[in-house]
């Protein structure tokens, strides 16, 4: 049965007036119920990417649907909560009255409030002013405002930025909990543990272009695998290696062979490097961590002609 | 709609600045429209010379010229802060990009803005009904200090002085709030309404206002025919050939109107249109 989808985008693109091509051909798909994480280095096009999504930038071509309707659309926004780039409120009033504002506008009842702070644990803090905020509470606050219309989908650029070690670990489990109540959650993040231990899924963006997409595991298989050698004397076994499987594959550091090949030729490696009498004191799978990968990935792709990415102050990351 | 104007009512209601615009506003027509001017008049300097005399220009400050003598304090200082106060309303969104918080909630971009208007459409509603009772109050109370008689203007004069006044002030409101769209900047959207209302209309308006064609080009400017609305609300004491206007109040009045919805229209559309960018 075909998994519904949360998001997805055909061929999204925008180019600024400037000219600045931010995003190209974006071909995005997030299943429901999964938490899907947006990885890219700075100025890859992720927030120009969230801010189509939630309807503030309109597309220069292609199309979206999310939460199953247009973005920007009243449908769309009811069903889904956001928070882009920065939590942006009104500094003369408090959080709790902020969060009024918020739910005035997206026609929330104002009973909702209290269980979205109590969510982000903002209740002691609720009532002082949004300006005496620290970056984390400003954050939470944020979160919470995208709780307050209780969305199917939430999309979340940078959750844990500005929150301390323990503010991270809690906006971690509200993710997983959220997850876990069946919502879709689309967070964009450049912080790969933080995406490794939350999502389900990635889509990798760089210079505007999604270079790559799927599970973690399918990510950090992408990279391929390495067989790492260590054996006595190394030079011979170098020199073995090097005739069957060409020179580019074979690599040396701190007294390890690493070899660009597939698991079932470990043992066919081993068997020949014992017949030809090299001491093999260790053989292993080296699997590449998403950092690895995410660095191939973005290094190969071609630079983006702006590191904003917005071309109209847009701050586009 | 509703929804947005009941989150811009709890906004403005607990936006300091508005209140301090509206204090000033108050304070500003109250002391020099009546009380420093009932002062001067009173006890007029040696060196006073007047074809008219004080004791007779004293009495612009009494209920029979409220509402000219209201008028007169707010074609300037009023225009400027309705400028101020529509120009806060929208361009403080981009600056605190708050307006990218809205606009993911559920009501569409032009519900965001009729909301608005709405609000201060209400806004406006309000100071108008304040500035013209403080007005009142003030004259009789100076008029009663005085000694002296004076009748208030006809209830239908009333009305039509403070439809008018409403219809200024709102012009000017939403001029400040297309500023404040078209600009994204409370100090551009501000410092161009002031400049436009203090420099643009006023001095430009003064100086070549005798120069073959310039005439023609000011009928159609918002100042001017605000100004003719007000000549039709004349002083007591003094006819309406001093300063006569250069369009009628008729025509003052449509074009007024056509200004609004021309403002409210550009402001819509830019809004509706243009991208929501950060910081």
């Amino acid at each position: 049965m075909a998994q519904t989808l949360a998001v997805e985008t055909h061929g999204l693109t925008k180019r600024y007036r400037t000219g600045v091509l931010a995003v190209s051909d974006l071909n995005l798909s997030v299943r429901t119920g999964e938490v899907y994480g947006f990885l890219g280095p700075n100025g890859a096009g992720k927030t120009t990417t969230l801010r189509m999504l939630s309807g503030l930038l309109h597309p220069t071509s292609g199309t979206a649907v999310v939460a199953g309707a247009s973005p920007g659309s009243p449908l769309s926004l009811t069903r889904m909560g956001a928070m882009v780039e920065t939590p942006a409120f009104y500094p003369y009033l408090s959080g709790l009255d902020n969060l009024r504002v918020v739910a005035r506008y997206g026609g929330v009842p104002a009973s909702r409030i209290d269980p979205a702070l109590e969510q982000v644990d903002m209740e002691d803090r609720a009532r002082h002013k949004f300006k005496t905020y620290s970056t984390g509470m400003k954050q939470r606050l944020g979160v919470a405002a995208a709780l307050l219309k209780d969305p199917q989908l939430l999309i979340l650029d940078e959750p844990t930025s500005g929150l301390d070690p323990q503010g991270t670990v809690e906006m971690r489990e509200l993710i997983k909990e959220l997850r876990r109540d069946g919502r879709t959650v689309l967070l964009s993040s450049h912080l790969l543990n933080e995406v490794e231990l939350t999502c389900d899924r990635v889509g990798v963006i760089t210079a505007g272009r999604l270079v790559a997409e799927g599970t973690i595991e399918e990510m950090r298989s992408r990279g391929g695998h390495a067989l790492l050698i260590r054996a006595t004397p190394l030079d011979q076994a170098r020199r073995l290696v090097e005739a069957v499987f060409s020179r580019d594959r074979v690599s040396e550091q701190d007294g390890v062979l690493s070899l660009q090949v597939d698991r079932s030729q470990a043992a066919s490696i081993n068997r020949r490097l014992v017949a030809d009498g090299v001491d093999v004191s260790e053989l292993r799978m080296s699997e590449q961590s998403l950092e690895d990968v995410f660095l191939q990935l973005t290094e190969k792709a071609p630079s983006t002609p702006s590191p904003s990415g917005g071309g109209q102050g847009g701050g586009a990351s | 709609m509703i929804a947005s104007y009941r989150a811009e009512l709890l906004k403005s209601r607990k936006r300091w600045a508005n209140w301090i615009l509206f204090g000033i506003l108050v304070v500003l027509l109250l002391a020099f429209g009546y009380v420093l001017s009932y002062v001067i008049l009173t006890h007029p300097p040696r060196n006073f010379q007047s074809r008219i005399p004080a004791s007779v220009l004293k009495r612009e400050t009494f209920p029979e010229n409220l509402l000219p003598n209201v008028f007169s304090s707010m074609t300037s200082l009023g225009a400027a802060i309705m400028i101020i106060m529509g120009g806060l309303s929208t361009a403080s969104e981009y600056g605190w990009l708050t307006v990218q918080t809205i606009l993911v909630q559920k009501p569409g971009r032009t519900s965001v803005l009729l909301g608005k208007l709405l609000n201060l459409a209400i806004t406006t509603l309000l100071i108008t009904i304040a500035v013209l009772a403080a007005a009142a109050v003030t004259s009789y109370i100076l008029v009663s200090i005085d000694g002296s008689t004076s009748s208030w203007p006809s209830t239908t004069t009333l009305l039509k002085g403070f439809g008018a006044l409403w219809l200024q002030l709102a012009v000017w409101t939403v001029f400040g709030m297309f500023l404040g769209i078209a600009f994204r900047s409370t100090a551009a959207a501000i410092g161009g309404g002031l400049t436009y209302l203090f420099v643009g209309e006023a001095l430009v308006a003064q100086l070549l206002r005798d120069v073959s064609g310039v005439k023609e080009i000011l009928k159609f400017l918002p100042g001017v025919n605000a100004s003719a609305v007000n000549a039709s609300f004349p002083l007591s004491y003094r006819g309406s050939e001093a300063g006569a206007p250069l369009v009628s109040a008729g025509r003052g009045v449509i074009t007024l109107v056509v200004y609004l919805v021309i403002f409210t229209l550009l402001g819509l559309l830019i809004f509706q249109r243009r991208d929501v960018t950060g910081a």
